[in-house]
């Protein structure tokens, strides 16, 4: 496994997928409403939401799967709909439930997909053996789905959307239902994706999921996209500020006075055995803090400093909980 | 176009691994069809033997007697004389005679305007067509003979003279007679006719199999999957029509060949019967689409399923011999793709030639096109929901 540069340092290129204006209604209820977001080659963008926020409504729009009312999907300049094949063989999809044929076995699902794409001979083959390799089931390719662990379909149902090297990997909450060790090993792959070049539509409603791949994150609620930006403009927008919590002894309410008048602290508060202190950039105040409580006479055992993260910028843009 | 064998391709792959599948659209109509051929053994040669007492020992009983056992009855009746009416009645309760005639004493005398002595025939329930059978035979004896006296009477009362009239009256016979024959040459057997008729039956199992089959990729999101390939719209639906069109003619086909090898079922020209096979396949794909149509869960796909599968087999004679069927029910038969097959497949079976299956084949197609109209009439207006 070849390691990444964080999230942020990633470079992007090109524009891959462009979504502009996008809009769904069923019936009264408008799914999707004037979305617009794009994604370029290498990058992974995370559309986060809780579940019914509009996610996977998104998704099957831009895969081609669901009409749009309004707007516009274009892969690769491409524009994809349902009644027109053109762009569509640029998208792998990974749907959120695995999406596979439980009595074929491994090689056969991934040679019918394959097939589907217009792969044939040597080159299906020799596709249908390196995705089963980067899925780690080459061993098992004999063997039907049905006899696989949760995790291993899971694998194989982002095999299934690989095969063809689509320019646009779309994946709908790969990780529902997974346990860690896939969980992780999905994560893996997808970060994979994103460094060989692949541009990455990633759904979730799991904060940390999006904190660590996505180099873009939209926050999609009720419908819309309501903001977008990198992990760091999207806590900076909001102008959040770190919480710091000294556990410590002695005299505890001179040191959280003492505290209170440094620069860059905001607020003090001493709730038991701990000072809790909110303030920007915590950690450069860490030498600050810990010059307070000498003067103060108290000793400081641990310190822990809780940067902004994106629940709390969801929970500000929103009114709500991620998990509600 | 080469997306849609690629679906076939994959959905005969599951279907073969499928053992239910084997187990109905193979083992079970070729099964039954052989159960059947044995039930039915030997009825297209009738026979059975009558017992007959004599109470008159007169001429006409005499004629009678030589009448049962005249080279034209022999095939299909075997004359054994009786002293005593309760011992014919008793030997025909034991099984020992299908069916006993008492010729009553007076019979001759009556023949002379003597007072009526009628004719018994002693049946049982247990051989119902033992009894049609000789009534039938000791019916049209007295019918002639009544027609003898009629004409007698009438050419004695028209100032005929009576001298040789008894002669020439014995020469007559009734005027009209109906002969039934069927539109072919030969008998149809047993395997004959309930070969295709289980066939079919047991074909319209596909359309439960394949509607199954569309909503669990619907709920599983194989569909979806497909559906993001730059595959053609109808490239799934064709798919699923092809394998199920292979695997309902595949399965008529093989109960065809293996009811002709093993059981000696003759189904006529093969041509014919391969268009036939292919006009009831295809109804099966229409049927499967209109069901899919009609549908919105698996559960409703397979309740419809077998509704309709019955229903059509009721209907369509599968179960029941619809030529000993009332009016009504053949009328209803021609509503059904495989009463119309049924109907050829018999004609075919009986020897017609393989101009017989047009119009069932024109009938099956036209039922195919209602079908697919309002399938994809359905199919449109769910769309665009």
């Amino acid at each position: 496994m070849t390691q990444q540069a964080p999230p942020e340092a990633r470079t992007t290129t090109a524009g891959v997928l462009a979504v502009a204006g996008l809009r769904k209604r069923f019936g009264d209820r408008v799914a999707v409403d004037d979305v617009s977001f794009a994604v370029a080659a290498g990058e992974t963008y995370g559309l986060l939401g809780p579940n019914g926020a509009g996610k996977t409504t998104t998704i099957r729009l831009v895969c081609g799967l669901l009409r749009a009312d309004a707007g516009h999907v274009e892969v690769s300049g491409t524009s994809v709909s349902p009644v027109s094949t053109a762009g569509r063989g640029l998208i792998g999809y990974v749907p959120q439930d695995v999406a596979l044929y439980p009595d074929l076995t491994a090689r056969e699902n991934l040679a019918f997909f394959g097939r589907l794409y217009r792969l044939r001979g040597r080159l299906l083959k020799t596709r249908v053996d390196e995705v089963l390799e980067l899925v780690g089931l080459a061993d098992r390719a004999k063997e039907k789905v049905e006899s696989f662990s949760g995790g291993m379909r899971r694998r194989l149902n982002i095999g299934a959307g690989l095969l063809h090297r689509p320019t646009l990997l779309v994946l709908d909450e790969p990780t529902v239902g997974v346990d860690p060790q896939s969980r992780h090993a999905i994560m893996e792959s997808v970060r994979r994706f994103g460094a060989d070049g692949m541009a990455v539509l990633y759904t979730t409603h799991d904060m940390t999921e999006a904190e660590r791949l996505c180099d873009r994150v939209g926050i999609i609620d009720r419908g819309r996209l309501v903001a977008e930006g990198t992990r760091r403009e999207l806590v900076a927008r909001l102008g959040e500020r770190d919480r710091i919590t000294l556990a410590a002894t002695g005299d505890l309410a001179a040191f959280a006075a003492l505290c209170q008048d440094l620069p860059g602290i905001d607020g003090a508060d001493v709730t038991g055995s701990e000072v809790h202190l909110i303030g920007h950039d915590g950690r450069k105040l860490l030498p600050a803090l810990l010059g307070a409580a000498e003067r103060a006479g108290a000793v400081v055992r641990s310190a822990e400093v809780t940067e902004p993260d994106l629940e709390a910028v969801f929970l500000h843009l929103t009114g709500t909980a991620l998990r509600d | 176009m080469r997306a849609a064998f690629v679906i076939a391709a994959k959905d005969l792959r599951q279907r073969a691994r499928d053992r239910s599948a084997w187990l109905l659209g193979f083992v079970a109509p070729v099964a039954i069809a052989g159960l059947i051929s044995f039930a039915f053994g030997g009825t297209e040669t009738f026979h059975t033997d009558v017992a007959v007492v004599d109470q008159d020992h007169g001429v006409l009983a005499q004629a009678f007697t030589g009448f049962l056992n005249s080279p034209e009855l022999a095939a299909v009746l075997t004359v054994s004389p009786v002293a005593d009416p309760a011992d014919a009645r008793a030997r025909v309760d034991r099984g020992d005679f299908g069916a006993a005639i008492v010729i009553p004493a007076g019979f001759s005398a009556a023949a002379h305007g003597g007072p009526v002595h009628p004719l018994t025939v002693v049946t049982t329930v247990d051989s119902q067509l033992a009894g049609q059978v000789t009534r039938s035979v000791a019916g049209s004896f007295t019918a002639q003979l009544d027609a003898d006296r009629l004409a007698v009477a009438t050419a004695i009362a028209a100032g005929a003279p009576p001298d040789g009239l008894a002669a020439r009256a014995a020469a007559l016979r009734l005027p009209e007679q109906v002969v039934r024959t069927p539109s072919g040459t030969r008998t149809i057997t047993g395997v004959g006719y309930y070969g295709p008729a289980m066939g079919m039956f047991f074909t319209f199992f596909a359309i439960g199999f394949t509607a199954r089959g569309y909503f669990l990729e619907q709920r599983d999101g194989t569909l979806d999957r497909i559906a993001v390939a730059p595959v053609g719209p109808l490239a799934v639906l064709a798919g699923k029509s092809l394998a199920t069109f292979a695997y309902s003619a595949a399965s008529l086909g093989t109960v065809s060949l293996i009811t002709s090898l093993v059981f000696g079922a003759d189904w006529g020209p093969p041509a014919a019967v391969a268009v036939l096979v292919a006009a009831v396949a295809l109804s099966v794909v229409c049927l499967t689409a209109f069901v899919i149509a009609v549908s919105r869960t698996e559960r409703q796909a397979d309740e419809l399923s077998a509704i309709l599968a019955f229903g059509l087999v009721l209907l369509g004679g599968n179960f029941v011999f619809l030529g000993a069927a009332p009016e009504f029910l053949r009328v209803l038969a021609l509503g059904t793709p495989n009463g119309w097959a049924l109907r050829a497949f018999t004609d075919l079976a009986g020897g017609a030639g393989g101009t017989a299956v047009v119009v069932p084949v024109l009938a099956i197609l036209a039922f195919c096109a209602v079908l697919t109209t309002i399938a994809g009439l359905l199919h449109r207006r769910a769309v665009r929901r």
